[in-house]
């Protein structure tokens, strides 16, 4: 008997021990929502989703502290390209325009960081889907692997070999967090991660993922892989979706949610949390940060040349400074700037223009380059179809015979211009070291070979305790 | 007097000395000791790639690292100092570029490639291969079949063979009229986005209304159900005029997205032949 009361002492100790560890040391805080025992039903889960996307909004501010998401991504693009450039030539931001982008560039330390963020925000939204109920774990997987692909798709084109984190890691992983893998097997997760997403989603959503926004970008991914009949397959079947090219080229930009957008990221204006400044640094004197992504001479004179009705929507002379040109497609919240390109009724750096990160303009043109196949000219009447229908909205209706490989990227080129495509159209039609010398030389910049992929942050590397090597010609 | 000479040598020796020792000095300073190594020696690589507009033109692509001088040999005679040379060979052939790649503490790393200049083909469509195509025994390439086996399928019975009337050799199609026989071959690699003609020979007797409808389709199907959505073309043969003659049929059709393509062939109401299927591009 006393045995059993020794015990029973026992086992109530023993008791209050495992209650102190769970209940005392690990407390689950009252007052704010951590991620331990959230993402308990769809509703939470559903928050993390939402929180993918807000990831890739970014947060509007000039901090580079701050992950800004897309917000910077034309730095690294267009501003890359031969399309823009800044207006003064100077600091941090000049180095992309003339190649000579340093380890240390916040910009490019900044992208990374953010797109590492949304990844790691579609990693905790597939960990938790054991939670969410089977109506909707389909859907949530498919939104968060479709997110996770458009990340590491841009990130492989921009970085090179990179680090693969496919799941949630902890603080001390380093070996994943900083081991560069090879682009094939990032590109093996991407197209894993878009098929899934295409099966398991449906159409409606232009704001989230939708089905034909997973076909889309995985026809893009398929092109930059050179698989050119899966690409014309997805092509096709989002052609078949009932996405219409807006009449007027300017409503693509101001009449947000056409039946042109495939995928855009939401802004609004007027609120911190939810709107984006890109709109007021395109501009002049609008801002902390101004003067930047204004058009190069070349991108003008291409403009001008194959523009067709394209080109008055595309870029003007910067008002309060004539010798200048700002791009037009994204005026911050529609309004002009008035007679000096500046002056706003509302806080332009609160804008709340969409990013538009897939059109239909971009399908169709991706239809007649899948079916181009790498070749040098294609006649093949589903090409001209897709292609004639992009130049008759410009109001170029002189019927096309056939398409050269020039002809389609200098189509993309004023078409997409200012909608960071440029750089990696370059790239994919394998015309991106001659096309950028010949820029580079005629401008005085210090174009090379290596300038095709951008550092790795020098944060990385040193985090990394020598993990992470650097891309050639850093 | 002395005095001064002795001091004179003193001054002298003493003078002596410290010129041995600063020479001395001279040669520890020299010394390796102290110094480092180059940590971060030159790695040399380079890709090449081909020219759109003139096949023997390349384009190199600096890839080395650490590096600030550079030293192309490009195996044709040729050299060049750039950092990102454009070379144009004297012919086709396979020559061996070596790049050598150096810093300013003259280390020095080499990587060679072999180049081979081709001048690319114009890539022609496939000419599509049909199995069995005239339906005689022992046609397959290996030098069997019963003139039908690549035509078995699940959709419907297997398709007869008869020896009259044929339209060429000693064997054709047969459809009996109660219309349960289907012949069906998938898996013809054909050239995406490419005209192509398939012709063939029917013939369908003449004591009741039939048909014999012979069906193209991208990829394959693995319903009947199927069938519409994958059609590329198709063609309802209905010449009833004669029961011994051959009609022939020359079907166009575009492949599209597909780089294979299936043919089904029915037929409903009458007893039908069919001989001699052939798929060839259109020249352009």
């Amino acid at each position: 008997m006393r045995f059993i009361y020794k015990y029973l002492g026992l086992a109530m100790v023993l008791g209050t021990l495992v209650a102190c560890e769970s209940e005392f040391l690990e407390p689950v805080p009252e007052s704010a929502i951590s991620s331990l025992g959230y993402f308990s039903n769809d509703e939470e889960i559903e928050t993390g989703v939402i929180g993918m996307y807000d990831a890739i909004q970014g947060i509007n501010s000039t901090d580079l502290d701050d992950n800004r998401g897309v917000q910077l991504e034309y730095y690294l693009t267009e501003m890359r390209s031969d399309n823009t450039r800044t207006k003064s030539q100077e600091g941090e931001a000049a180095q992309f325009e003339e190649f000579t982008v340093s380890t240390a560039n916040g910009i490019v330390n900044n992208y990374y960081k953010s797109f590492y963020n949304i990844i790691y925000r579609a990693n905790l939204v597939l960990a938790n889907l054991g939670n969410a109920s089977d109506a909707k774990a389909a859907q949530f997987e498919g939104e968060a692997k479709f997110v996770r692909a458009y990340a590491y798709f841009n990130l492989v084109r921009l970085y090179g070999d990179i680090p693969l984190v496919d799941g949630l890691i902890g603080p001390l992983d380093n070996e994943t967090a900083f081991t560069r893998v090879a682009t094939t097997s990032i590109y093996e997760l991407i197209v894993s991660d878009l098929e899934f997403a295409a099966n398991s989603l449906s159409n409606g959503e232009k704001f989230r993922a939708s089905k034909a926004a997973a076909e889309a970008l995985l026809a893009k991914v398929h092109l930059t892989l050179g698989n050119y009949t899966d690409a014309q397959v997805l092509c096709e079947n989002v052609m078949s979706y009932g996405f219409t090219l807006e009449p007027n080229f300017n409503d693509i930009f101001y009449n947000e949610g056409n039946n042109e957008i495939i995928f855009a990221i939401a802004y609004n204006p007027g609120i911190e949390s939810d709107s984006q400044d890109f709109s007021a640094e395109f501009m002049n004197g609008v801002g902390r940060t101004v003067g930047v992504n204004y058009v190069t001479d070349e991108a003008i004179a291409a403009l001008d040349e194959f523009g067709g009705d394209r080109t008055q929507y595309s870029y003007r002379v910067d008002p309060s400074q004539p010798t200048q040109t700002q791009v037009v497609k994204y005026l911050p919240n529609g309004e002009d700037g008035g007679a000096d390109g500046k002056t706003f009724s509302t806080d332009a750096t609160l804008s709340g223009n969409d990013w538009i990160v897939i059109r239909y303009a971009d399908v169709l043109l991706m239809h007649a380059e899948a079916i181009l196949a790498g070749g040098q000219e294609t006649s093949a009447a589903a090409a001209l179809a897709s292609f004639q229908q992009v130049r008759d909205r410009a109001g170029l209706t002189t019927p096309v015979t056939s398409i050269t490989k020039t002809d389609l990227l200098t189509e993309r080129r004023v078409e997409l211009a200012f909608e960071n495509h440029r750089l990696f159209d370059l790239i994919r039609f394998g015309v991106a070291q001659e096309v950028l010398s010949a820029f580079s030389t005629a401008n005085g910049y210090g174009f090379t070979a290596t300038d095709l992929l951008l550092p790795i942050p020098q944060n990385e590397i040193n985090l990394s305790k020598g993990l992470m090597s650097q891309n050639p010609g850093y | 007097m002395r005095n001064f000479k002795n001091n004179i040598k003193k001054y002298m020796l003493a003078g002596l000395a410290l010129i041995g020792l600063t020479a001395c000095d001279f040669e520890y300073d020299i010394a390796e000791e102290g110094s480092l190594a180059d940590l971060t020696p030159p790695t040399a690589s380079f890709s090449a790639s081909q020219s759109e507009v003139d096949f023997l033109q390349y384009s190199f692509a600096n890839q080395s690292n650490s590096a600030t001088t550079y030293a192309w040999d490009f195996g044709d005679g040729n050299t060049s100092s750039e950092v990102d040379p454009v070379n144009i060979f004297p012919s086709e052939g396979t020559f061996t570029v070596s790049l050598t790649a150096s810093d300013a503490l003259g280390a020095t790393s080499t990587f060679s490639m072999d180049v081979t200049v081709v001048e690319p083909e114009e890539p022609e469509a496939i000419t599509p291969v049909v199995l069995e195509a005239d339906f005689e025994d022992l046609s397959l390439p290996d030098g069997t079949g019963d003139g039908r086996d690549s035509w078995r399928n699940d959709f419907g019975g297997v398709i007869q063979i008869t020896s009259s009337p044929v339209q060429s050799g000693s064997q054709a199609a047969k459809f009996p009229s109660a219309g349960d026989r289907i012949a069906y071959q998938s898996d013809i690699a054909v050239t995406p986005n490419t005209d192509y003609v398939l012709t063939y020979y029917y013939t369908l007797k003449t004591s009741n209304p039939g048909t014999i409808t012979l069906s193209v389709i991208g990829g394959g199907i693995s319903d009947l159900s199927e069938l519409d959505g994958a059609k590329l073309a198709d063609f309802v043969g209905d010449d009833q005029t004669s029961a011994n003659d051959y009609v022939k049929v020359d079907l166009p059709f575009n492949t599209g997205a597909n780089a294979s393509i299936a043919i089904l062939i029915t037929n409903q109401g009458e007893e039908a032949r069919l001989d001699n299927i052939s798929i060839e591009p259109v020249a352009n």
